[in-house]
């Protein structure tokens, strides 16, 4: 039996209670997302109330199903039953589901998401029926929410690392082959295709040569990257291990951004799992082939996520991109032969090997095969991450698992994939997700973050937000970048206070044009979102231009507050008012405007008394 | 590629080996927190971490430390650290409210939030009280939307929270109590 043979039989045994439970089996999904509600004391709630009642049961933790919006999870699964997904258990309700499940015997449809199933049971819908579960096609999830993800066997026992033993069967050049024939592209939102980037590092004549992971997930909005690492870490291993195979390289970095301490942790502990069964070292699965891992914990800065700027900060220093050529595959860290790959390229590359580039090839559109990961966030009702066939209409993902914005509001545009991405006009929401729809409006699909807006929100708003952002990340290294985010960012802020020239569409266009020649990608994509502002909302800007008016009345120098009824809110207004600017004179109540600083908390407490109105108009 | 480092000795007062002879207690226990780590391997982050764990942020002593470490100059140091938006290069503040500057926090309400808590702090962002006892700090998004628009307090994620919220919040931490509404006279 080779090593991988003798790994899956430990494995297979060690995950067999779980597969095929014999008695309760309590999962609780602890992540990121989950912890922020009380996951970890639903977790403690569910381990003292089966002690309380003397109740025999396992208890696993697990990573995350995508369903962010009914966090905390917790799965009930009664011996020879399929498992009950329960949404939104925090720890007050733990008693009643042990009782219910448990004790009862059955499910307590009341607090019950769906059944793993695909018929209902006991009065609970299938997952299948879930809004947010229509249309998913979880390959690279399959394990999310489903295996403790400190547990290495239970990674195995499931077909964990069959990839990378397969990959070690063959030739470096018949795993790229591989890898190219899925059409597998980056995933960080670059699109290169990836078969072809692994080869450039391995024809390097230069040795050693190394395998980064881009795990530094930057863009605001985007948290797919987050999810896989801390509910499947050994997915993003092996897939760095057959990457370092296929390329000749023997070591890998991953750098993980600072804010998020959890995948830091889950990936450092799985890493040593890897080693511990030979699975990362210097004789990966007795093959004799070398490589291992290090992670790297990022310290808060965008750039690092752009492949050269990353590859500075490992080195030491400012992580400030540099000009390419020569590619990281030519002269990468510490000068040597390197590929920075995305967490989700390289969680890719264990399904192909394993399954075949046939069957990644089975999903997607004509164009482009296999799924991609996508995080949904901002006016939805459901916010969550969600698996889907590349190709699939936006619409099917943002109106239908998202549910679109709150009641009563209008969806009005959507970021695609991260700040330098774009804005999509709610007109064209049913835009296919791959990169030729996105490219032809002039945007970019990005890294799978789509943050969605609605009718109250203001476009010049975004833009503001996102030059911000553009300048506050920039590197400073280029004038080009520094300077002309700041400048977009002046006019846009010029603009939004009402004091917008007519030159202004010119000066910007102008800038846009100009920063095409910065140093890297993050000036030449700054301006981005403000191109797409004068293609799809110039009505909206020249609102604000023009009239000096924010017609969804959230920029701040265009509106003014005023008390426009009475009602006995007043007095409450007043209460909250950081500022003391909701004045009394003679019982009537009135706005001081030198006072007022727009927070709109007066207008929280007396929604009836206290309107928004435009601050140049009538 | 060109290396960043300096390279030779020369170029930083002291080397990694000798420990000079006016150095301060600060500086000595810095040098002893990051032994081991250089710049061979991508130690300089872990260096950085590691000081602003035990100290809360990262003091000048350690720069002309961390430099002869790392075998560069102060000032590329000094750049780097100063680079890095999570390290901290002066100590924060007894309590430190964190506001989220991610878009789904945006397009909820976090700039109506921000000023807000600018006003009844009395600092700006990114500054402490003057008396030190309080803060407000910018942080990225990590993904947390579900709960938008949400602030962090040591720890604690705050979220949905409306305007009215978060001045109750910092009036809380300001030892204020919250104005009890007037009864209303007449009319």
């Amino acid at each position: 039996m080779s090593t991988y043979d003798e790994l899956k039989v430990r494995a297979a045994k060690a995950w067999q209670p779980f597969e095929e439970p014999q008695r309760p089996l309590i999962k609780v999904g602890v992540t990121t997302c989950s912890r922020v509600v009380g996951a970890l004391e639903t977790l403690a709630a569910v381990r003292a109330g089966l002690a309380a009642r003397g109740l025999e049961a396992d208890v696993m933790v697990t990573g995350c199903w995508g369903l962010c919006y009914a966090e905390p999870v917790v799965e009930v699964r009664l011996p020879g039953r399929p498992g009950v997904l329960y949404g939104n258990l925090t720890a007050d309700k733990v008693a009643a589901l042990i009782e219910g499940t448990l004790v009862a015997g059955g499910a307590v449809p009341e607090l019950a998401l769906a059944v793993l199933a695909d018929a209902p049971l006991d009065g609970v819908p299938p997952l299948g029926s879930l809004e947010f579960f229509a249309g998913q096609e979880r390959r690279l999830m399959a394990n999310c929410g489903v295996i403790d993800p400190e547990e290495i066997d239970h990674y195995i026992a499931r077909g964990g690392y069959e990839g990378l033993a397969k990959a070690l069967a063959m030739t470096d050049e018949q795993v790229i082959a591989e890898v190219l024939e899925s059409g597998l592209w980056g995933r960080g939102g670059a699109a290169f295709p990836t078969g072809r980037k692994w080869d450039f590092l391995r024809t390097a004549p230069v040795t050693p040569k190394y395998m980064i992971c881009n795990a530094d997930e930057g863009d605001p909005g985007s948290f797919v990257n987050r999810n896989l690492m801390e509910s499947d870490p050994h997915l993003v291993i092996e897939g760095m291990a057959i990457g370092g195979y296929a390329t000749g390289a023997a070591y890998g970095y991953i750098y993980i951004r600072d804010e998020y301490p959890l995948p830091v942790e889950r990936m450092e502990k799985a890493i040593r799992q890897a080693r511990e069964q030979g699975i990362l070292g210097e004789n990966v699965l007795g093959s004799g082939f070398g490589f291992d891992l290090e992670v790297v914990r990022g310290a808060g800065s965008y750039v690092c996520g752009e492949e050269t700027g990353l590859i500075a900060s490992i080195e030491g220093s400012r992580g400030m991109p540099k000009i390419r050529p020569p590619f990281p595959a030519q002269a990468g860290v510490f000068g040597k032969p390197s590929n920075v790959n995305n967490v989700e390229s390289y969680a890719n590359a264990p399904l192909i090997l394993r399954n075949g580039a046939a069957w990644y090839t089975s999903v997607g559109s004509e164009k482009h095969k296999g799924t991609k990961m996508f995080s949904l966030s901002g006016q939805v009702r459901r916010v969550g991450i969600r698996e889907a066939p590349l190709g699939t209409p936006m619409s099917e993902v943002v109106m239908g698992a998202g549910g679109g914005p709150p009641e009563g509001r209008a969806l009005k545009a959507v970021q695609p994939g991260g700040p330098l991405s774009g804005i999509v006009p709610a007109s064209d929401v049913g835009i296919a997700l791959e990169p030729e729809p996105f490219r032809e409006r002039g945007m970019g699909l990005g890294s799978g973050g789509l943050v969605v807006m609605d009718d109250s929100n203001c476009i010049v708003d975004l833009c503001i937000y996102f030059e911000w952002f553009a300048e506050d990340e920039s590197c400073g290294r280029c004038t080009t970048c520094f300077a002309g985010t700041r400048r977009l960012l002046e006019i846009l802020r010029r603009i939004a206070a009402g004091r917008g020239r007519s030159s202004d569409p010119e000066i910007m266009r102008l800038l846009a044009d100009t920063m095409r020649y910065a140093n890297c990608f993050h000036a030449q994509a700054a301006p981005t979102a403000v191109m797409s502002m004068f293609r799809f909302f110039e009505e909206e800007l020249n609102e604000h231009l023009y009239h000096k008016r924010c017609p969804a009345k959230v920029c701040r120098g265009l509106v003014r507050y005023e008390v426009v009824h009475h009602s006995d809110r007043l007095p409450e207004a007043e209460a909250i008012c950081p500022t003391a600017a909701v004045v009394r004179d003679n019982g009537h109540y009135r706005i001081d405007q030198a006072k007022c600083i727009k927070c709109d908390a007066c207008r929280e407490q007396a929604p009836y008394a206290i309107a928004v109105l435009d601050a140049f108009g009538l | 590629m060109t290396k960043i480092t300096a390279g030779t000795p020369h170029s930083s007062r002291y080397t990694a080996v000798d420990t000079p002879p006016d150095e301060t207690e600060l500086a000595g226990q810095v040098r002893e927190l990051t032994a081991g780590l250089s710049s061979d391997s991508a130690d300089l982050l872990t260096a950085f971490h590691r000081i602003q764990h035990e100290y809360g942020y990262v003091p000048e002593e350690a720069i002309p430390v961390l430099a002869g470490q790392f075998r560069t100059t102060p000032s590329m140091l000094y750049g780097a650290l100063d680079f890095y938006s999570e390290i901290r290069t002066s100590p924060p503040a007894k309590t430190t409210v964190e506001w989220c500057s991610g878009p789904a926090c945006l397009l909820k309400g976090s700039t109506n939030i921000r000023r807000a808590l600018e006003s009844v702090l009395g600092c700006a962002m990114n500054e402490n009280t003057s008396d030190r006892a309080l803060g407000l700090r910018l942080v990225q998004c990590d993904g947390t939307c579900h709960l938008a628009p949400l602030l962090r307090l040591e720890g604690r994620y705050l979220g949905p929270l409306s305007v009215s919220d978060a001045i109750k919040l910092a009036r809380g931490l300001k030892g204020e109590e919250p104005a009890a509404p007037e009864a209303e006279a007449e009319g």
